[in-house]
């Protein structure tokens, strides 16, 4: 029976060939917009997740509390907070980082630029190695024996500079010579793709540290198997202790990657339920062209209708008849918007990746396709129900006397 | 002429009542989403350029950085030598220097970290501070040359709930690193975050807070009135260059006019309006899918009546701007009822945040541009979407139409 009704609507759409496409434009228009939107924000979403997931989940990150690290910032953090954090039992390993702004000259430019601190000894280099925004490229990570050296975050190497640095050549940081040993990944962030990484005794050196023993951050790996929330809290016991502060007058903040990343999610999200709010706006719109298509369908048919309840169509029949039209609508003008929505986003994924962004990944869910189909056919049917319930009331006298 | 035309397209349009109500609801709807994302984008953008203007055009804003949204970000800072180097400027009237840092202050049980601007009491720096607007008090008094251990605080300090459970008062007494400072006034309320949490002291007790002589964060500077305030900038920038022994294009600082200034942020809102006017737009475009659909659906009916108007002389374009001028209309009044229904939301957008946020903030800018070009633009799409449909009717044999049912 519901073949019998779906054959019937298909028949009658493929009919009016003219209206049903302008219908369906309406209808793809809108699910294209908000299929490409969610795709890319999701995509964008995971490709960030992903990339924290794999290098950074088990990461805490101690800082002075006021503020991001920035110039503004009094509190302070020491290398003996570092030890504090290193003897708490659930942390693996930690270790300071100097991050300041220097300037850089290569060749005859000069630029500024953060530099980063960062120990050279073992137990440190096995932790930078599985750091994400400290990953290498070309060359090597620092060694102990290391004097001199720097590591280049991948735009000060290809992007600041006329020229590209590359591996061997040498570079000023506050007219200090060093000698370039290793170019680092892209990580995507601004602000650790324009960094440059020396070793920590050189950075003491190079910005009076060495009596004072400060550090901007500490990074801290917690052991596995250990709830990295658990472990915040353990730090945040030890450091009170510690600094000798009562609870909600620390002088530090912890946090772990997974609440670093949430606030980014968060604004993430917002931006695109606005943006697909809006979008959504075209789905109301088509929608009601479906319902103006099927009014007009309804009129035409009257006749029809008559002729059918004469025989002997019961009133929800007819209210099936013409919701099966209108749901069909919706379903081939979701299918239409699926395909030009994907290949939208992934149209965007490819444009982003050539001009060398490689977080706007295109997102293809199973559950994003299936959702959009099953909306845009509830639009329709919704879309369907006030034409259909005008046909199947119709009095079959009057239906069969109309002229049309 | 154009009356008949427009008198023929009315009564068709009424007609028909159910397929004209809903082809330009769809008009209707997009129109709206448009006119309001417009109207209250335009109350956004001036009211923070607004805050800029309150600063006097003649106003520098030098800030260490290479742009200006690394604000606070970058560890670079100003110092005394730059401020002499500016004030060597010959078209410098008075330059002011303040200091950030930010700490925990300490009011009855309650500490919070929150901003204390060092701010410069000294005769020239007061001359520039004083041309300003935007800092107004709402109690008390202002700070003096000389003032030391007093506060004035940004206006989310006093309020209740905001900073501390209860919001300080003239003469509370609060604690910055063991320090007390007796509160001698309060702000009023600047609309910006950071300015209206942050708390003011003379920037030389700030100094001996932070135990630095040397450094500033920001530069205000007042231009001589006989000077172009441009030329003055770039003048600023070359001795700071130059102070700061640093070549072209090597700038680790950031020197804006209030002009500058505003223009950046307006070029920040456009992108931002643009891409959701963009998006809004989509459904602009699907309602005069729809017109070009119920336009269609007109024409088939009105075949017979087409070959009937043929018949007795009317040209292809009589016909032609019979459907154009129709499918105009029911583009123009959706246009007016999306014009209303969206100016509408705005003021109602504008009253919420009104009695939400603490000032003027968001007031919905409904110009005559903004109305007057919503209409036209729906006028305009209707006739587009009328223009397909139009030429087959016009194009239809007197004789097919006449035989046609």
């Amino acid at each position: 029976m519901l073949f019998e009704y779906a054959k019937y609507a298909f028949k009658n759409i493929r009919h009016r060939k003219l209206r049903t496409w302008l219908t369906l434009i309406g209808i793809f228009i809108g699910i294209a917009a908000v299929v490409a939107l969610i795709s890319i924000g999701q995509g964008m979403q995971n490709a960030i997740n992903e990339e924290f997931s794999k290098s950074g989940a088990d990461r805490l990150t101690i800082q002075p509390a006021g503020g991001f690290a920035g110039a503004y910032v009094s509190e302070k953090l020491y290398e003996s907070d570092v030890d504090v954090v290193n003897r708490v039992k659930s942390v693996e390993f930690a270790t300071g980082v100097i991050i300041q702004t220097g300037r850089i000259k290569y060749k005859d430019q000069t630029k500024s630029a953060s530099i980063f601190g960062v120990g050279s000894d073992e137990e440190t280099r096995r932790f930078i190695e599985k750091v994400d925004f400290f990953l290498i490229e070309e060359g090597r990570q620092f060694k102990s024996i290391d004097n001199n050296v720097a590591i280049l975050g991948s735009n000060i190497a290809s992007d600041m500079f006329d020229r590209e640095i590359i591996l061997g050549e040498k570079i000023f940081v506050e007219n200090k010579e060093y000698k370039v040993i290793g170019i680092q990944k892209k990580s995507g962030s601004p602000m650790h793709d324009n960094m440059v990484r020396i070793t920590t005794e050189s950075a003491q050196e190079l910005f009076d540290l060495k009596k004072t023993k400060e550090v901007s951050m500490i990074f801290a790996r917690v052991k596995p198997g250990i709830d990295p929330l658990m472990v915040a809290e353990d730090v945040r016991d030890a450091l009170r202790k510690d600094h000798d502060v009562k609870e909600g007058q620390e002088d530090f903040i912890v946090v772990t990657a997974e609440q670093m990343i949430e606030g980014f999610n968060n604004i993430l999200l917002v931006i695109q339920v606005v943006l697909v709010g809006i979008a959504a706006i075209s789905l109301i719109v088509g929608g009601i062209g479906i319902t103006n298509t099927m009014y007009t369908s309804v009129v035409e048919r009257t006749r029809e209708i008559g002729i059918m309840k004469s025989v002997g169509a019961k009133n929800s029949d007819i209210v099936s008849i013409f919701l099966m039209e209108s749901a069909m609508l919706g379903f081939f003008g979701g299918i239409l918007g699926i395909i030009i929505g994907l290949s939208v986003s992934k149209a965007v994924e490819i444009a982003a990746v050539y001009s060398g962004i490689n977080v706007l990944k295109a997102y293809f869910g199973y559950e994003l396709i299936a959702g959009a189909l099953i909306f845009s056919m509830s639009v329709g049917i919704i879309s369907g129900v006030m034409p259909a319930k005008n046909a199947s009331k119709m009095n079959p006298v009057d239906a069969l006397r109309s002229m049309i | 002429m154009i009356k008949d035309y427009f008198s023929y397209a009315f009564k068709n349009l009424k007609h028909r009542k159910v397929r004209t109500w809903l082809t330009m609801i769809g008009i209707v709807i997009g129109i709206a989403a448009v006119v309001s994302i417009i109207s209250l984008g335009q109350g956004l953008e001036d009211m923070v350029t607004g805050q800029f203007e309150d600063m006097g055009a003649d106003k520098i804003t030098i800030l260490p950085g290479s742009s200006l949204m690394s604000m606070g970000m970058a560890t670079i800072s100003l110092n005394q030598k730059d401020y002499d180097a500016i004030r060597q400027v010959s078209g410098v009237e008075s330059v002011a220097g303040l200091l950030y840092s930010s700490k925990r202050i300490e009011y009855k049980e309650d500490s919070e970290y929150t901003f204390v601007v060092g701010l410069p009491l000294d005769s020239d720096s007061k001359k520039v501070f004083d041309s300003m607007q935007n800092f107004e008090l709402d109690f008390g008094r202002d700070l003096k040359d000389g003032d030391n251990n007093v506060v004035v605080v940004g206006s989310s300090v006093a309020q209740d709930d905001k900073i501390f459970k209860k919001g300080v008062s003239l003469g509370s007494k609060i604690t910055i690193d063991s320090v007390d400072f007796k509160v001698v006034g309060v702000l009023k309320t600047l609309g910006n975050e950071q300015d209206d949490r942050s708390v003011y002291v003379n920037i030389e007790q700030l100094r001996e807070l932070i135990d630095n002589k040397d450094k500033y964060d920001m530069f205000f500077v007042q231009a001589k009135s006989n000077f172009d305030v441009s030329e003055v900038a770039d003048d600023i920038t070359d001795a700071l260059r130059k102070s700061r022994d640093l070549k072209e294009g090597e700038e680790d600082f950031n020197v804006q006019t209030t002009e500058q200034i505003q223009e950046s942020f307006g070029t920040i809102f456009s992108i931002v309006q643009w891409f959701l006017i963009g998006i809004a737009s989509i459904s602009i475009v699907v309602g005069g899918i729809g017109i070009m659909n119920t336009m269609y659906t007109s024409v088939l009916e009105r075949t017979y009546e087409i070959g009937i108007m043929k018949a007795i002389g009317a040209r292809n374009k009589d016909i032609l701007m019979l459907f154009v001028i129709e499918a105009g209309t029911l583009g123009a009044v959706g246009g007016i009822i999306g014009m209303i229904i969206g100016g509408g939301f705005a003021k109602i957008i504008e009253l919420v945040a009104k009695n939400a946020l603490p000032a003027d903030l968001l007031s919905a800018h409904l110009s005559v541009e903004l109305l007057g070009g919503a209409v036209l633009f729906s006028f305009i799409v209707g006739m587009a979407s009328g223009a397909f449909p139009a030429k087959q009717a016009a194009s239809l044999k007197p004789v097919d139409a006449l035989r046609w049912e």
